[in-house]
């Protein structure tokens, strides 16, 4: 019996995939702010939810964006998805438009300037130099960056 | 005996009742991704830490999620409801400037919060007596300092209706 119409608590909400092994549907869950009663302190509620996936584009692990649909497709799929915020492995930082891993970018920014990587055997030759001549030599070139 | 963790204060009624953030009705999620080490981010997790308690409380139905270390620089971002969404830098921000600079941004100004909260009380006029849908009181007798209801103390007796007409016929 599709095309009931449907009253959702939430027309848009973020969750993580948990599944995509149904066919054009993904597991969602997601997570709301629940405030202890007795605690006072608000703790994540989880709540799954299917969501439809026309294109199958979501793996295990995507943050999504999802949005109610207007008419029930399903028994269970009441929402739909909206669009992919952060994919998984692939983040891409929204200040900058550059993909990263964690908080490092995958290439590094152009506009610093890194010094040359000396080679190891290029290091020990110049210590055997100094090894000779007095301590006031330092033999480390290396300067901090940033 | 003290309350239990650091900064237990976040988890009192009062603090949270302080919070002064009330988002418009056209935001239904908020997203925070902030770093858990580095100078830069501190603004970020100090406004994780103190000021999410209250925004969450004051607003119960939007969502908030929390993301770490997911990208080099702190940010905030809000989904509203017409599909529009809104980015906040945050690096390098003190807690404090952060939740003004939302609040300019996102939350119901004064003047509007001013205006419900009258609206509200014009609904609850305490001069009207009735029932309690309507009504903040039914009977006078519930004020203090007020005649109590006859029901739980019995009236004096010069106060009764049979006296006073026994009174009023005997002067007759």
């Amino acid at each position: 019996m599709s095309g009931r119409k449907i009253m959702v608590h939430a027309t848009w909400a973020i969750g993580k995939v948990i599944g995509t092994k149904m066919q054009k549907t993904a597991k969602v869950r997601v997570t709301r702010l629940v405030l202890d009663p007795n605690l006072l302190k608000y703790y994540n509620k989880r709540k799954t939810y299917f969501v439809h996936d026309a294109l199958e584009q979501c793996t295990v692990g995507d943050i999504v964006l999802i949005k109610a649909l207007s008419v029930t497709r399903s028994k269970h799929v009441k929402h739909e998805l909206s669009e992919i915020v952060y994919k998984v492995g692939r983040v891409v930082d929204p200040l900058t438009g550059k993909s990263v891993a964690g908080t490092e970018f995958v290439e590094p920014l152009s506009d610093l300037v890194l010094e040359e990587n000396i080679s190891l055997s290029d290091k020990l030759k110049e210590l055997n130099i100094s090894a000779a001549s007095s301590a006031a030599d330092s033999p480390s070139v290396q300067t901090p960056t940033s | 005996m003290p309350m239990k963790g650091r900064y237990p204060i976040r988890r009192t009624l009062e603090y949270l009742q302080k919070g002064d953030i009330i988002f418009k009705k056209k935001v239904k999620i908020m997203t925070v991704n902030y770093n858990t080490h580095g100078e830069l981010g501190e603004g970020a997790r100090k406004f994780v830490f103190f000021n999410i308690p209250q925004i969450q409380y004051k607003n119960p139905w939007v969502q908030i999620m929390m993301f770490k270390n997911m990208t080099p620089s702190p940010f905030l971002k809000f989904y509203l409801d017409d599909g529009e969404q809104v980015l906040v830098d945050v690096e390098g921000k003190d807690c404090k400037q952060i939740s003004q600079h939302v609040k300019k941004i996102l939350g119901k100004s004064d003047e509007v919060l001013h205006a419900e909260a009258q609206a509200k009380m014009q609904a609850s006029h305490p001069a009207n007596f009735g029932p309690k849908k309507y009504c903040l009181r039914e009977c006078i007798c519930e004020v203090a300092g007020q005649v109590p209801c006859p029901g739980t103390k019995p009236l004096p007796k010069e106060m009764t209706g049979k006296y006073r007409a026994k009174m009023a016929q005997s002067q007759d």
